[in-house]
């Protein structure tokens, strides 16, 4: 059972004419799994959600849930309840009377007696840590009370699958790590379907259990995060997921899962070849993390001078201008407790990476 | 770095304030002036005045509350007041239920920008079109010989043309009614326009209904604009005397039309200035209760 | 993008709705203007034909037109009064903190909510008290000061609408306060001063609650235009006002342009 997308296509009405805002997606959400999709502004994650939401309806395609065909179903009637990225709460109620909305709709009348609703907001209130508020009106709140009261909202007539769009945008670092931990820990708990919009690559590896890539209105790639970080399977994705360097070629040759890509200086450099044949034109890819910098020498699979050279805390970044090739690498290495090991500025340096960590990628 | 090297600093902070200060009294001063001369004093000389009586023709000043008294206790002038705030009461509520459901629609029906833009301009003009003319424009739709009796003669539906539809509180209260509309409906409309799209959505992701939505969030949140639009409306259509002169009967004169009286033809500046004074007061009464009521139910999002 | 919030009361009952009040609105209006083009000197329907005639007789209506142009003269003292005292007005409410800036603002503000005629009674009893007899200046004064409040709401909403990035920028360069107003502010706000001083001219070329009670022996416009409603209700008169309507409604729409979009914000701002 689960939640699925076929061939949604919607379009706006913009100042350059028509644009196609989600152009053919499709997904399959098992139940239960936490999915965030992510892109840049306009890729069309939001649309999307709304979309499933019934915020707006699809030009073409369906929404199917739980073998259900609701594409055409309003809003108020899905169950699918969302998390707005300002938070929506109604200012001229009390966070109580915020929590109790749902339940007291007329669609829910009759359901719930009055003590009933007390309850059920006390308990959710507390679920989501924020017990002894009811009352208070939501201007009075702290903007990380407020995210909770908004879930809190949307939880307490148990929908089977939770939206959020970009629900931590609004939050400063320190809270947006407590809050990722809070969804993680609440998925967890509950057992729900949660599908997550955000343009943080970083915040959807952490919490998702399967993430979808969108890229002008599709989905480039639908995986569990370390595959989407390690084996990205068009440049976008791996581009758009981490920090990684690509180095142009053509396909030289393919051995099974294997391939070689000729740079431009003659150089050959192995990997794995992503899913689907690659076109001649071609791709390697390589993390920043992944590379060492080592003496020159034959060990070395490229070389080049160092040309900039940053510390980030964590680890420092070094940009190589290789030989040969009119692109800088970006390599990170961690810190050495000694930092003179590390070369600095005008270094000479060579590269060197074990082929797993190479990905032959096309467009 | 020595003592001498700092010493300096609290001098050029001074020059600072004052160059500061200098050109803020160049952008102040003669606005100020002016509203001091123009404003505050001719209604300081309203309360002056008001506290004085005449001698003939001659204004003796004096610190009596006389006026003020004659106002609640001596007829017209009591009477002619609670016409006048009937009058009031009744343009505020009906031009706020009027235009209600435009500035919903505006706010909630139009989806393109440029739309609503063009909207607010046609509910703009007529309001800052001449007060007096919007006025005259009904005494020719109601008038005797008027659109509608005119219609209503030639259709055979009344032989003689109805007199009650001119001269008459009918049709003075419809054409305040008529001329307060749009105001109300720009000050619904700027508070409804403060209502985030999201909260629509959100109340609708939680199974409310389009009515329900109205109900319990849009109008709850609407109101310190309908009650902000209807204080000023209350206050500016009490002080009418162009539409009462116009299209109401010699009975339906309003406390302006009296007051006017009183300064030019019965020379009793005195009583004049007070009734002057105290529709002044009520519309300051008014504007800060309005301004305290709103801070306490305005909706902060 | 928001399908939600204009889906709310799209409809077609809440169309019907909002057309019948804009319709409401304009119908009056209509119906005058279209009466004035009537050649049957009883004001009334059917109309008999169409004629341009009542607006060749008013024209030629000395008494009328003498009005017009002490109407214009007042109108456009009014309108430098009001740019001239609101521009620095809202200059020192926008770009100064002062004790008392919180009473200012609300007095330069309250014209624009206060009933025409409690100004008109006021300063009428003024200048009785000061002797100073009652003519086209006076009603300047009476005018005038309501529109230096509509002329700070449209200037005021400008200002901050630029922000002051760009006056800290020239300043920073080595610009003097003078220079930065006259090649830095002036020119940003110069099309709000302009249509704020279209506004200002439209509502002074038609205000009759102040000025009837501050006119003296010469008549404007609005004062000539009253005396004749008063009396009657003639082809002539439609005319006259359709004229004066017509004017008006150029100017604030003119004016609206040059000013984009204060208005909303600005009938609030008090």
């Amino acid at each position: 059972m689960s939640l699925e997308l076929s061939g949604l296509v919607k379009s706006f009405r913009g100042p350059h004419g028509t644009q196609r805002a989600v152009d053919g997606v499709d997904l399959v959400i098992p139940r239960g799994e936490f999915v965030s999709m992510i892109g840049s502004s306009g890729c069309g994650k939001t649309t999307t959600l709304r979309l499933i939401a019934g915020l707006e309806t699809p030009d073409s395609g369906s929404i199917v849930h739980e073998g259900r065909e609701i594409t055409h179903v309003p809003a108020a009637r899905r169950g699918l309840r969302m998390m707005f990225q300002d938070y929506a709460l109604f200012p001229h109620m009390t966070v109580g009377e915020n929590v109790a909305f749902g339940l007291r709709v007329r669609a829910q009348r009759g359901r719930h007696s009055a003590a009933e609703i007390d309850r059920l907001v006390d308990e959710h209130l507390e679920l989501v840590h924020l017990p002894g508020v009811r009352n208070r009106r939501p201007n009075e709140l702290s903007g990380g009370q407020r995210q909770r009261v908004a879930l809190a909202r949307a939880l307490v007539t148990r929908p089977d699958v939770l939206l959020f769009d970009e629900p931590l945008g609004a939050l400063d670092a320190g809270l947006r790590r407590a809050m990722q931990f809070e969804l993680k820990r609440l998925h967890a708990e509950l057992g729900k379907t949660f599908i997550y919009v955000t343009h943080d690559q970083e915040e959807a590896l952490a919490i998702s259990d399967r993430i979808a890539v969108m890229h002008e209105g599709r989905v480039l790639q639908y995986a569990p995060p370390d595959e989407i970080y390690f084996q990205p399977t068009t440049r976008y994705v791996a581009r758009f997921v981490g920090s990684t360097n690509l180095l142009d070629g053509e396909l030289a040759g393919r051995d099974g899962a294997l391939g070689a890509v000729r740079l431009r200086n003659g150089t050959v450099v192995r990997g794995l070849v992503a899913t689907g044949l690659p076109d001649t034109k071609v791709s390697a890819m390589i993390r920043a993390d992944r590379i060492d910098l080592v003496a020159e020498g034959p060990s070395a699979m490229l070389s080049g001078r160092v040309r900039e050279r940053l510390f980030l805390g964590t680890h420092d970044e070094f940009q190589v201008d290789v030989d040969g090739l009119d692109v800088d690498l970006t390599v990170h290495m961690s810190r050495r407790r000694d930092a003179s090991v590390a070369p600095g500025v005008g270094a000479r340096v060579g590269l060197r990476w074990a082929e797993e960590d190479v990905r032959v990628l096309s467009d | 770095m020595s003592a001498e090297a700092l010493a300096p600093i609290p001098d050029v902070r001074r020059e600072a304030r004052n160059a500061e200060r200098r050109r803020l009294l160049l952008w102040l001063g003669p606005p100020a002036a002016w509203f001091a001369v123009f404003m505050l004093l001719p209604h300081l000389s309203l309360l002056y005045v008001s506290l004085g009586h005449m001698d003939y023709v001659d204004f003796v000043p004096g610190f009596s509350a006389a006026n003020y008294v004659k106002i609640f206790t001596v007829e017209p002038y009591l009477g002619v007041t609670f016409k006048s705030f009937n009058n009031g009461l009744m343009t505020a509520v009906l031009a706020s239920l009027i235009a209600y459901p435009l500035a919903l629609w505006m706010a909630f029906g139009v989806s393109s920008a440029r739309a609503r833009a063009l909207v607010s301009v046609l509910v703009i003009l007529p309001w800052l079109a001449s007060y007096m003319v919007k006025a005259y424009a009904w005494k020719t739709i109601l008038g005797t010989q008027g659109v509608v009796n005119s219609l209503l003669v030639s259709a055979g539906v009344v032989a003689e043309p109805l007199e009650t539809l001119m001269y008459s509180r009918f049709a003075v209260i419809l054409t305040l009614t008529y001329i307060f509309t749009p105001f109300c409906v720009i000050s619904i409309y700027a508070q409804l326009e403060r209502i985030p799209p999201s909260l629509i959505e959100a109340a609708r992701n939680l199974g409310a209904t389009d009515l329900e939505i109205l109900r319990r969030i849009v109008l709850p949140i609407s109101i310190p604009g309908v009650f902000a639009g209807a204080v000023i409306v209350f206050s500016l259509a009490f002080s009418d005397f162009i539409t009462s002169t116009l299209v109401g009967g010699p009975s339906d004169l309003m406390i302006s039309s009296i007051m006017i009286n009183l300064f030019g033809v019965s020379m009793d500046r005195p009583l004049a200035s007070a009734i002057g004074f105290l529709m002044l007061a009520l519309a300051a009464v008014l504007l800060v209760t309005m301004q305290w009521v709103e801070k306490r139910v305005q909706v902060r999002f | 993008m928001s399908a939600g919030r204009h889906s709310l009361c799209t409809g077609w009952p809440w169309t019907a709705a909002a057309m019948a009040v804009l319709g409401f609105l304009y119908a009056p209006i209509v119906v005058m203007v279209v009466l004035s083009f009537n050649t049957s000197h009883v004001l009334g329907l059917p109309m008999e034909g169409f004629t341009f005639d009542w607006y060749f007789r008013f024209l030629g209506n000395e008494d009328v037109v003498e009005s017009i142009v002490n109407g214009t003269l007042v109108a456009v003292a009014c309108v430098v009064v009001s740019i001239g005292f609101g521009l620095p007005a809202a200059m020192a409410l926008d770009r100064f903190e002062f004790p008392g800036k919180a009473i200012f603002r609300r007095i330069v503000l309250l014209p624009l909510i206060l009933p025409g005629v409690t100004t008109g009674v006021a300063l009428l009893n003024f200048f009785v008290l000061a002797n100073v007899p009652m003519s086209l200046w006076t009603i300047v004064t009476g005018v005038g000061t309501a529109l230096i409040a509509v002329a700070i709401t449209e200037i005021f909403a400008r200002l901050q609408q630029i922000g002051r990035s760009q006056e800290e920028a020239a300043l920073n360069l080595g610009a003097t306060h003078f220079e930065v107003f006259l090649r830095i502010t002036l020119p940003n706000i110069a099309s709000a001063v302009a249509g704020a001083a279209l506004i200002a001219f439209a509502i002074a070329f038609d205000e009759l609650a102040a000025t009837y009670l501050l006119t003296g022996r010469d008549v404007t416009l609005p004062m000539q235009l009253w005396s004749m409603i008063r009396r009657e209700v003639t082809p002539e008169i439609n005319a006259i006002a359709s004229a004066v309507l017509a004017v008006s409604l150029v100017l604030l729409v003119a004016g609206m342009w040059l000013s984009r979009g204060a208005q909303l914000r600005g009938t609030r701002a008090a």
